[in-house]
């Protein structure tokens, strides 16, 4: 069984709303970071992924399975929704026995795992720890370790690091790499930070749509060359905004440090800057809403 | 898979204050309405005793002469009992309608209201008020004799003139007629009835019957608490999401959490008709009878074991459907409708949930009506097997298309 993800011409209706437009990906072994504003259809696309919302039309296999075929789906998936809880009276320990039994361990290998995931993902001291009483930190983490355990073919991680301090970030995006050997997981994130730490794939999602699919290099070529830094008075920020796509701003007193995209020299005295992904994605957002403007 | 989740399923149930209150208010229930009231109508009757409880009739005479007494009492007082939602309310009538039901009874018994009055003064005088016992002794015997003459429909019409002053739920009503009425025992119909207690239900089994009567009207309303608490636990916690990817099906994931809660709402149900039994099996040895030690263990599994089934697995099914706590309230009019519906304490199945059966002993006629309270508790375990059916159908439904028929309705016609 080939470990692919096949996304053929995907749609999803609410209604007359539109969540997901004709959605086409090939999403292969590895990290896979899928990016996007809120409200950009990345949950509703992970949810139709782990069977818990029905397409409406087009296909979608896993590792060659139809996501219609539920039982089978979740068999093979292993799902990290975004705003992940278990009951709070439950222990570290005991969340994670309750879902390795939903996921169809027998008590041996239960008694065996659990311990070893809690290890892994650093919450094996904390195996007591109530729910109720974790950090979001810790929580994401139990949230990983209940979908590792039954070590499924893809791992589908939705808004993971929403919420959580820096190092609990870098933390988490590491734990993250380090699953991704030989699987597939899928990473749902509106923060590019992270796609950029941890992903070598990605596409971006808007309005139920992908603007892009490919590699996070070929992302950045879009907007090489295009990348320029300068000195503005702050008195001149507001007009620079309005022209220009500006992608950031550091204020030093009465003047400030910008990065500017834009297809050519913005202004006298704007030196060219290597881009990074935030970049290319303002970029390909901005081009969208300019298009949009224009039709 | 099924018994891992099971235990860890009781366990969760085990942490649940909502469950350790479900144990104390039934537990508070049961002992504020059982009392020693059990072993009083079980003693051998001895000939000339005076007393010897009441039994239930329909003979239109005795209604007609029970009916007549009864409204006479409650005239001379001015007080009358009506159960107009169920609930006791206590009517006076103004000069004008007192004077209509004075007539009513002069009509029925031929008697000016005063030569009935001092009747009713003369057969009060000859017991003595000052024990409970005296007071129920010279109730039961109180009758009124109707004018001769006078036919059962005539009675009926009159008492049905008397109800519509009186007003909606009074004992004087259609319904109430229907009932029949209690009247005293002579010796030998308490000594068949004592016979009966020891030969059919070994005593035991009369006090069982009993407390299936006080613990059926509580297990109507209870388990509603335990099934809406557990299925709205995923909602509350937010692991709704997680749970519905995983493996387990819905028939394993929801029938181990209905199990789970059937058994430990029952396990209390279980123990305490064990320990209340305790003291009439020792009362049947007294008696000279071996008493039948599984009567608890067979008429709790009969008698409410279909009950809190069908109670539980109806409101997984609502609030799976819903995802909110109406079920509390639909389930709880149901129950109160259903304890007010039936026609008397004792008998008349039918289908009501709360099945009533409050006396100890009218053995022969529990034994009668036997296969009406087989075919009603069969309904409500068939009832409880489909409600739990629909209950797996939603959840799946819930899990495969993200969210619930109740909730996608609503959304769009709020749009």
């Amino acid at each position: 069984m080939e470990t692919k993800i096949e996304i053929k011409d995907l749609s999803k209706n609410f209604g007359k709303k539109q969540a997901l437009r004709h959605v086409d990906l090939e999403i292969g072994q590895g990290m896979f970071g899928l990016l996007g504003p809120n409200g950009a259809g990345k949950t509703t696309l992970m949810k139709v992924l782990v069977a818990l919302t029905k397409k409406t039309s087009g296909e979608v296999t896993l590792c060659g399975v139809p996501v219609s075929q539920c039982s089978q789906i979740r068999k093979i998936v292993g799902y990290l929704p975004q705003d992940f809880s278990m009951y709070g009276n439950m222990g570290a320990y005991e969340a994670l026995d309750y879902l390795a039994v939903l996921s169809g361990m027998g008590k041996k290998e239960r008694a065996k795992k659990v311990p070893l995931m809690l290890e892994k993902v650093n919450l094996g001291d904390q195996h007591k720890t109530k729910v109720r009483a974790m950090s979001g930190g810790m929580k994401r983490r139990l949230g990983i370790a209940q979908a590792i355990i039954h070590d499924p073919k893809v791992i589908v991680v939705d808004e993971p690091t929403a919420g959580l301090d820096p190092e609990e970030r870098v933390r988490f995006r590491n734990l993250l790499c380090e699953i991704a050997k030989d699987r597939i997981v899928i990473l749902s994130t509106h923060i590019v930070g992270d796609i950029e730490a941890t992903c070598e794939n990605i596409a971006v999602l808007n309005l139920g749509e992908i603007l892009f699919h490919g590699t996070v290099s070929q992302l950045l070529e879009s907007v090489r060359g295009k990348a320029y830094t300068m000195e503005i008075s702050t008195m001149e920020l507001p007009m620079v905004q309005e022209q220009f796509l500006v992608t950031g701003i550091l204020t030093n007193g009465s003047t400030a440090s910008i990065k500017i995209i834009a297809d050519g020299l913005p202004m006298e005295g704007a030196k060219p800057a290597s881009p990074d992904v935030e970049d290319a994605y303002m970029y390909l957002m901005g081009q969208l809403s300019a298009s949009r403007g224009r039709e | 898979m099924f018994g891992a989740l099971f235990w860890k399923e009781c366990k969760q149930v085990l942490k649940s204050m909502v469950y350790y209150l479900y144990v104390a208010v039934f537990v508070l229930f049961l002992s504020s309405q059982l009392g020693s009231e059990m072993t009083s109508n079980m003693e051998k009757p001895e000939p000339g005793q005076g007393y010897y409880g009441t039994t239930a009739t329909h003979d239109t005479a005795a209604v007609m002469e029970s009916k007549l007494a009864s409204l006479v009492s409650e005239t001379q007082w001015n007080s009358y009992a009506t159960y107009p939602m169920g609930f006791i309310r206590r009517v006076t009538l103004n000069e004008t309608e007192l004077a209509g039901i004075k007539e009513i009874i002069e009509e029925c018994t031929g008697k000016s209201w005063e030569e009935l009055v001092q009747e009713e003064e003369e057969h009060f005088g000859q017991y003595g008020q000052d024990t409970v016992e005296q007071a129920i002794q010279a109730q039961a015997s109180y009758e009124v004799s109707p004018r001769e003459g006078l036919t059962y429909e005539e009675f009926c019409e009159n008492m049905e003139k008397a109800s519509k002053i009186i007003g909606a739920g009074s004992a004087y009503s259609k319904e109430s007629l229907g009932r029949g009425v209690s009247v005293p025992m002579t010796y030998e119909q308490a000594a068949a009835e004592f016979d009966a207690i020891c030969s059919k239900d070994r005593v035991t089994g009369a006090t069982a019957r009993l407390f299936c009567d006080y613990a059926g009207i509580i297990l109507a309303v209870l388990p509603i608490f335990l099934g809406v608490t557990r299925c709205l636990r995923d909602k509350r916690a937010k692991a709704a999401q997680v749970v519905y990817a995983h493996e387990a099906s819905a028939v394993q994931i929801l029938g181990s959490r209905y199990l789970a809660n059937l058994c430990m709402a029952f396990l209390p149900v279980l123990v305490t008709s064990f320990v209340m039994q305790m003291p009439y099996q020792y009362h049947a040895r007294t008696l000279g009878v071996t008493p039948d030690a599984l009567a608890f263990l067979k008429y709790t599994c009969m008698w409410l074991l279909p009950e809190v089934m069908a109670v539980l697995a109806i409101s997984f099914f609502i609030t799976e459907l819903t995802e909110n706590a109406i079920s509390i309230f639909l389930q709880v009019f149901w129950a109160i409708g259903s304890l007010f519906s039936a026609s008397g304490l004792r008998g008349d199945f039918g289908l009501h949930l709360v099945c009533r059966w409050n006396t100890v002993g009218s053995t022969e006629a529990f034994w009668g009506q036997r296969a009406e309270l087989f075919l009603n508790r069969g309904c409500y375990a068939a009832l409880a097997v489909l409600a739990f059916a629909v209950a797996v159908l939603c959840y799946g439904k819930k899990r495969r298309e993200g969210e619930t028929i109740y909730g996608r309705l609503f959304r769009r016609k709020g749009k």
